[in-house]
């Protein structure tokens, strides 16, 4: 290589000096497994940022309802079925005083508001003209016109003049609007994730007590009992979990807790059989022998030497199994099996809301984004936590 | 093969006769007897209907009744169809949810498997990212989200495809769609990383350097190593695509049997249920069966009567 950029002048040359134990040196600080996990988990940002969300749900699921003036079960007929984002209109009286007011597009009523958006009440048609199909509003001495002989419905003035919108505002009384009973659509949401929480967390608690003790036990004692159990899994497993919740609900009555008892009862069929898997594996290795050596009994060396090392697969089960169990209750609760009215569950507001498709479409984003976003939040939390787990992945 | 085989079916049959028996007292544990409705019946139509449907007798002896009737593919008659029977439900349902449960799972495998191959055979370049981009979203909306807002957008709102039924092969565009988006984002995942396993062996480097075509790397050497975790999951599948029809046939308004096993639990249509649970439970075993048929004929390796010691 006598290329003119690359050489180095000999006098720009030393040799090394190597003191002692310089050859050993470790240049970066020795991580301990779990520390290179977190690390490596933190790096990772759709998890973290499914993690954040995960967190953020958690934390407005759990405060969310107390703040708010609204119950998940207070009804306002008269309020029914409106929009989150109002386009919000203004009449002057003649006095000078001004009314602001929006048009529910889909029932052709008009609903006073202030200047903000935040809701005042529904305002009443001075005549109701069904031939010519419009409604006549007065405020003072103006008079508006709602006219739905065409669809779109068009809001004129008194010479026949389409209205000028006054402004594009957010709905301050009703954050995510109402549904067709009036009822605050935010607050149900927020019952709706306490819901879908609390089965993941009744998920993840049996799971860790039935799935990862039967899968444990099973695979530790092997030979017969290790047949009889994996067999009764084995008819656990042939009928489909859905399946299964829905003959529970049949027999309990539905509810919310039906579905917490359907969902315990069965839905630790696969941990177990994973756990045991790596049971099964790990329970010939040298350090169980020596464990048992030093005189330590089966419950110490399940519980401190095989668990312990089994916790990868189980975590990364674990992310797979929550969103699961998540979407299997508002499956039901969409299929009408689920937690019963007047409480919310993601799944129940997605069916009321496609009821009303046609006229209120709206009303299917929320429910329908909520669900959604939790999945990808867990999904991306667990695809994190895998490759995160996975040694063979370290870079 | 054959004492596997025999084997395979005998524990078909005990697991078949512990879901009999279990959905049997599920169902009569249940409190109120079928005819029990806000509408009170005179005691006499009671009895009387509790005799023509053996009702009366003692639990053991309709249990047996039951157990008969199952040996000769009879399933009782529906308690809320007068003359009804279990079984024209099923058929009449069959065809509809056969339908779109094959082109689901055609959809699945025809569509999710190159998919995959496409994002593993230019891993880390747009296509890839494209793939996985499409498959993370497709495994974390559930299916009815996608049915509901795909049927408010091209139905509703731009009048492509009909709004319910199959009477044109447009109305099947959507249900399959929902039906199939969970899995075929699935097996693409599944499949893209099963094939980036396999593209790492070294049997692949020396198919490679001794010459052979790359179509015959690709498909003798590496799809048919690839594919063997993609055929296990086959058999979940399949069994999800039955229980997802429930929620399809709902939206899109479609008879089949998943509606009427989700109008009998409204209706407590309790002969209903429980025929339609053991119809599905059989299928479901006997798929799971041809799965492993199929996983034993790709991989020569796994010798499925040792497996399954």
């Amino acid at each position: 290589m006598s290329d003119a950029k690359t050489s180095i002048p000999s006098k720009n040359w030393a040799p090394a000096r190597l003191g002692k134990g310089e050859a050993e040196y470790i240049a970066a600080p020795s991580l301990t497994y779990w520390q290179d996990v977190r690390q490596r988990l933190w790096q990772n940002k759709p998890a973290m940022l499914g993690l954040t969300f995960i967190l953020f749900l958690i934390g407005a699921a759990f405060l969310g309802p107390l703040i708010t003036p609204h119950t998940y079960y207070d009804q306002d007929l008269k309020l029914s079925n409106i929009a989150p984002i109002l386009e919000v209109y203004e009449v002057d009286d003649g006095q000078g005083a001004p009314t602001y007011f929006f048009m529910n597009s889909g029932n052709f009523k008009l609903y006073e508001t202030n200047e903000h958006g935040a809701l005042k009440s529904i305002l009443r048609a001075k005549k109701k003209d069904l031939i010519k199909k419009r409604h006549i509003y007065e405020f003072g001495d103006q008079q508006v016109f709602v006219d739905f002989s065409q669809l779109p419905a068009r809001l004129l003035d008194a010479e026949e003049n389409q209205l000028a919108v006054y402004g594009t505002k957010w709905n301050q009384t009703y954050w995510f609007g109402t549904d067709s009973l009036g009822r605050d659509v935010l607050v149900r949401q927020l019952y709706g994730a306490r819901i879908s929480l609390t089965v993941a967390f009744i998920a993840t608690l049996v799971n860790f007590f039935i799935g990862i003790f039967y899968g444990g036990i099973s695979g530790y004692f092997g030979g017969n009992v290790d047949n009889v159990m994996m067999r009764i899994v084995e008819v656990i497993a042939t009928i489909p979990l859905t399946l299964y919740v829905i003959l529970m609900m049949v027999v309990l009555q539905s509810g919310f807790i039906s579905i917490i008892v359907a969902i315990g009862t069965v839905f630790w069929v696969d941990m177990a059989r994973i756990v045991r898997g790596q049971m099964l594996t790990l329970k010939n290795q040298d350090y169980v022998d020596a464990a048992r050596t030093m005189g330590a009994g089966t419950w110490r060396i399940l519980t401190r030497h095989l668990l312990p090392n089994t916790i990868g697969p189980i975590l990364v089960t674990l992310t797979l199994l929550i969103p699961s169990a998540i979407f299997i209750e508002s499956f039901m609760s969409f299929i009408g099996l689920g937690v019963s009215v007047p409480m919310a569950s993601w799944g129940t507001l997605t069916s009321e809301a496609v009821e009303t498709l046609r006229a209120y479409p709206y009303q299917l984003f929320f429910p329908a984004a909520a669900i959604s976003l939790t999945m990808f939040a867990f999904n991306f939390l667990g695809d994190g936590l895998r490759d995160a787990l996975d040694p063979r992945l370290r870079t | 093969m054959l004492a596997y085989l025999a084997k395979r079916v005998g524990m078909m049959i005990i697991t078949m006769f512990l879901i009999i028996t279990l959905t049997f007292f599920l169902m009569h544990a249940i409190p109120g007897g079928p005819f029990t409705s806000e509408k009170m019946l005179a005691p006499e139509i009671e009895a009387a209907l509790n005799a023509k449907f053996g009702l009366d007798d003692p639990i053991w002896v309709q249990y047996i009744n039951y157990l008969k009737g199952i040996l000769t593919f009879d399933l009782g008659p529906s308690f809320k169809y007068p003359g009804v029977r279990v079984n024209d439900l099923i058929l009449d349902g069959l065809p509809v949810t056969a339908q779109t449960g094959f082109l689901a799972l055609l959809c699945v495998a025809a569509l999710g498997i190159p998919l995959g191959v496409l994002a593993a055979l230019n891993q880390n370049k747009w296509q890839d990212t494209a793939v996985m981009m499409f498959a993370t979203i497709g495994v974390a909306i559930p299916s009815y989200v996608v049915a509901t807002v795909a049927l408010y957008f091209f139905a509703l709102k731009l009048n492509l495809v009909p709004t319910f039924g199959l009477d044109d092969w447009r109305g099947y565009i959507l249900p399959v769609v929902a039906l199939s988006g969970f899995w075929l984002s699935f097996i693409a995942r599944l499949s893209r990383s099963s094939l980036l396993e396999v593209l790492g062996q070294d049997y692949m480097v020396t198919a490679k350097a001794k010459g052979l075509h790359p179509f015959t790397v690709l498909f003798k050497h590496g799809l048919r190593n690839a594919l063997i975790p993609i055929v296990t999951v086959l058999g979940p599948v399949v069994a999800n695509l039955l229980t997802g029809s429930f929620v399809i046939e709902q939206i899109f308004a479609l008879p089949g049997i998943g509606r009427h096993f989700v109008l009998s639990i409204s209706n407590r249509d309790y002969t209903t249920i429980m025929g339609i649970t053991i119809f599905y439970a059989a299928f479901l075993m006997v798929m799971i069966l041809i799965v492993d048929m199929l996983y034993m004929l790709l991989d020569p390796r796994i010798k499925l009567a040792e497996k399954s010691k």
